[in-house]
């Protein structure tokens, strides 16, 4: 974390879409403000539609903003970078090509040894072996979802953006892929902004949590989790972090609202 | 080992899809039979004399040279078709300008019959093998470039934000990404086409080319009474194309578009 | 190597059926390893369209005979099965000469192609055939009905407009529809239509089938009738006169030898019947022998009064303007003294091949 500036810069953001009337915008985004710094694992939680998706792929390059300014790396997002992986909350695997294939695809200017030995090494993370040579209709949804992020994994990128991520896997592969995560996370000095509906998964990863309103969404508020890795589950540091965000986003943890 | 019911199941499953078929045919062939001679005209030819009619041409030799020649056409009209309609389908569901400049000229030009093309044909390629191959060539080459065209616009807009977001983009995003992700449409379109050439053989072999199944049924019209050699052309028109459309039909199967024909 | 994957394979099949399918019609259709060196052309071979009528019966015997007699034609005959294709194939040069209909040669000269009439194909061959049952015995019976003709261009529309003419009536009189020769008899058969009209063997074939009756043939109402002409490039005929006349003198020697003996008439029957129309020969010896003056092959020199007219008719029937005249459209230099011109020196079929 020597670097100062930070890795993602985003100040007084606006984004909206046209409407189904020409004059009646829909608003998506309303001055958004965020920063994450070099190395930090930073989560995104709100309720559904309110523009999580939009804001991570204007930092990823795919939509343009309407006003205001993201910064990524230093420059204004102009475009996708292979330095700054994706991994879609559509599945973005691709349906012609096999397992293998897919998870070196990001790889396709690097020498064969190379793939393949990067590409046996992040099938075996996700637990894949025996599905090299797959296509993915013949997997099911959470093993789809596997080749996508051993595929964002396997590029090295310096950025990771996720939108949900482990929203299709079940629980134990979900905390099993949350703990490779951090490990590859820490061991590879990556910037992770991780997109989650899930506030426990929020704060099992993150440093911090930002919280999202509703549409028109801005950054409502900040929750810093400064607790030690490998996280107890049980420590009343976790528990705390975890009813704040939960009472921020007008629920009561223990009264059966939505997760 | 006993038969589980699922493999009976299989089997039984296996005999239907040869013997409804069959079974259909024949009670096509028997309503036939018994119509013509319900009429009491000798001028429709019954099966018998169709399977005779077949039999004579088989004798002359003509049945292999005109099936040679009508499937020479096609393969190279529509083979043109394939090369043609598929880089430009891609090209004009890529690029917008090339799509607005010749869009309106490729749906006004697409509903035209092959048959209105005909003196076209005459005047520009005479009468030997090239103006049939022209007629065919026009009337697969649209159906191949509008799915071709559809295949892009319709491709899922997360599979080129991935390629593009993996630095990919020119040539290798469009081999690589672009075009397999229209394939399962442009094979459909292809099936199509295919379809399409093999209907318009007949009218394509009017023109004065003096071989080919079309040819036949024309020939077998200035030859007076001779309506069995008529259907006969027909029977193998629909053969060769039933045949046509299985062999298209396996290339869906291919691995890497079998994910854009549903669950089958 | 490494084995191949399925697009590879596919793409071998695809590249081997290729080779093989033209390679088969090559062999098959287009004669490559036969024919081709056989004959190869040591002169250029001028084509000559023709269809499977009687009309242009001369054509093919002119070739076969030509072939019979010098081994080779400088003429190559090609068919086509309809009236349009023969007449755009014509216009775009592909067939510099061609047997064609009378008033459609001279309606392309009123619209400035230029071609020249130089000859004529027969004289007489056609007919009126209505359905044996039909209540159809006079030209006043067809009042109201459907009669079929072969093309708006044709002389037997014109001949329709002469036999109304005569029998005082007018087309509003009957319904007159264009359809192919070819489909002719079945549209009687089926009494689709009333009476159909063209030239022969379609004809004979309604009534050798038993089910059409001639109302009239083309002798009872139009003498002399012509239909078809040769006719020919102007640029044939200013670059090539000699071919152009070789092609005349065979023609005018083909219809002497037609005309000189019904045995000679029975062997073109099964000559060109199995060689060139690919029809049963039995209907090419009933039209050409029942009567045997039902079409001629003489008397094919081109004379004003007959083209004038068509001339009339034409511009009667709203097919010709009368903006070309017989100098225009025709060119009577090649026309072979009739006198002087001599049947081919043929024999005829050998014995057995009869
Ligand atoms: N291309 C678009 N055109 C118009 N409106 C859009 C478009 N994309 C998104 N929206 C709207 O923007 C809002 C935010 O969408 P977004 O996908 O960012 O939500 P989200 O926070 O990711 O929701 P979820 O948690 O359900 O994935 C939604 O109301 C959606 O209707
Ligand atoms: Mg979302």
């Amino acid at each position: 974390m020597a670097n100062a500036d930070p890795i993602v810069d985003v100040a007084d953001l606006w984004m909206s879409f046209p409407g189904k009337q020409p004059d009646q915008p829909v608003h998506v985004l309303e001055r958004v403000g965020l920063q994450v710094r070099h190395g930090e694992f930073v989560c995104i939680v709100g309720p559904s539609g309110c523009g999580k998706s939009t804001l991570l792929n204007v930092l990823g390059g795919f939509l343009g903003e309407t006003r205001g300014t993201a910064r990524v790396e230093g420059a204004p997002v102009r475009g996708p970078d292979p330095g700054r992986i994706f991994v879609f909350q559509e599945n973005g695997v691709f349906p012609w090509l096999t397992v293998e294939q897919n998870v070196g695809f990001g790889l396709w200017q690097r020498s064969a040894a190379e793939r393949d030995e990067r590409v046996r090494h992040y099938i075996a993370m996700v637990g894949l072996q025996g599905f090299e040579r797959s296509y993915p209709r013949e997997l099911s949804g959470g093993m789809r979802q596997r080749v996508e992020i051993a595929r964002a994994l396997a590029a090295n990128a310096r950025v990771l953006f996720m939108d949900e991520p482990f929203g299709a896997l079940d629980f134990l592969t979900r905390l099993k892929m949350r703990q490779d995560l951090v490990r590859i996370w820490q061991s590879e000095n990556k910037t992770v902004l991780f997109v989650t509906h899930d506030i426990e998964e929020a704060v099992q990863l993150a440093d911090r949590v930002l919280v999202m309103s509703k549409r028109p969404a801005t950054i409502q508020a900040e929750v810093v989790i400064d607790l030690p890795r490998p996280r107890d589950l049980d420590s009343p540091g976790y528990l705390a972090a975890r009813d704040r965000i939960f009472s921020i986003m007008g629920m009561d943890a223990h009264g059966g609202g939505v997760s | 080992m006993s038969a589980s019911p699922s493999r009976a199941g299989i089997g039984q499953g296996r005999l239907a899809a040869f013997a409804l078929p069959i079974g259909t045919i024949a009670l096509l062939l028997v309503g036939w039979h018994v119509a013509v001679v319900a009429s009491g005209s000798d001028l429709f030819p019954k099966p018998l004399d169709v399977l005779a009619g077949l039999v004579e041409l088989v004798e002359k030799g003509l049945l292999l040279k005109y099936v040679v020649a009508s499937l020479f056409r096609v393969t190279w009209g529509f083979g043109l078709a394939v090369l043609v309609g598929v880089p430009l389908g891609l090209v004009l569901g890529w690029w917008r300008p090339a799509f607005l400049a010749l869009n309106p000229v490729i749906q006004a030009l697409r509903p035209i019959s092959p048959i209105a093309w005909i003196p076209v044909a005459i005047l520009w390629f005479g009468i030997a093998d090239a103006a049939p191959i022209f007629l065919i060539f026009l009337a697969s080459v649209f159906p191949i470039t509008v799915s071709s065209m559809a295949g892009v616009q319709n491709m899922q807009q997360v599979y080129l934000r991935a390629a593009q977001n993996f630095g990919m983009r020119g040539v290798p995003l469009f081999r690589r990404v672009i075009l397999p992700a229209a394939l399962p449409q442009i094979l459909t379109g292809i099936r199509i086409a295919l379809g399409v050439a093999w209907l318009v053989v007949v009218a394509a072999e009017m023109i004065a080319v003096n071989s080919g199944l079309g040819y036949l049924i024309i020939d077998a019209r200035n030859a007076g009474k001779r309506y069995d050699l008529v259907v006969a052309g027909m029977v193998m028109i629909g053969s060769i194309g039933l045949v046509l459309d299985l062999l298209v039909r396996r290339l869906e199967r291919i691995d890497s578009v079998r994910w854009g024909y549903g669950q089958r | 190597m490494r084995p191949l994957n399925s697009v590879q394979k596919l793409g071998l099949g695809l590249a081997a059926w290729l080779a093989l399918i033209s390679l088969l019609h090559g062999g098959l259709n287009l004669g490559w390893w036969s024919g081709k060196l056989a004959g190869a052309a040591t002169q250029e071979r001028y084509r000559v369209g023709f269809l499977p009528v009687t009309c242009h019966l001369t054509c093919p015997v002119t070739d076969f005979i030509n072939k019979q007699t010098t081994g080779h034609g400088i003429f190559e005959p090609v068919r086509f099965s309809g009236w349009p294709e023969l007449k755009e194939a014509f216009l775009a040069g592909y067939t510099p000469a061609t047997f064609l209909l009378a008033p459609m040669a001279m309606a392309l000269r009123e619209q400035g192609v230029p071609i020249k009439i130089v000859y004529l194909g027969h004289r007489d061959g056609s007919a009126v055939v209505v359905h044996k049952d039909s209540q159809i015995h006079r030209m006043q019976d067809l009042r109201g009905k459907r009669v079929a003709v072969p093309n708006r261009y044709s002389n037997q529309r014109l001949l329709i407009f002469r036999a109304l003419n005569d029998a005082g009536m007018t087309t509003a009189d009957i319904q007159l529809v264009e359809m192919p020769p070819p489909d002719m008899p079945a549209a009687l058969y089926a009494k689709a239509v009333d009476a159909i009209s063209s030239g022969e063997p379609f004809m004979g074939q309604a009534e050798l089938d038993g089910y059409g009756r001639v109302l009239w043939l083309t002798k009872d109402v139009w003498p002399n009738f012509i239909s078809c002409v040769l006719a020919v490039h102007e640029d044939m005929i200013e670059n090539h006169r000699e071919t152009v006349q070789e092609l005349v003198d065979g023609i005018a020697k083909s219809g002497k030898w037609l005309d000189q003996s019904m045995d000679h008439r029975m062997d073109a029957a099964q000559f060109v019947a199995k060689g060139y129309y690919n029809q049963h020969p039995r209907l090419l010896e009933f039209v050409l022998s029942k009567p045997p003056d039902r079409v001629k092959y003489t008397n094919l020199s081109l004379r004003r009064a007959d083209f004038e007219e068509i001339e009339k008719l034409g511009q009667q029937a709203g097919i010709l303007k009368g903006t070309a005249r017989f100098e225009d459209y025709t060119d009577t230099s090649f026309v072979p003294d009739d006198s002087v011109i001599k049947a081919h020196d043929w024999p005829g079929l050998p014995k057995e091949k009869r």
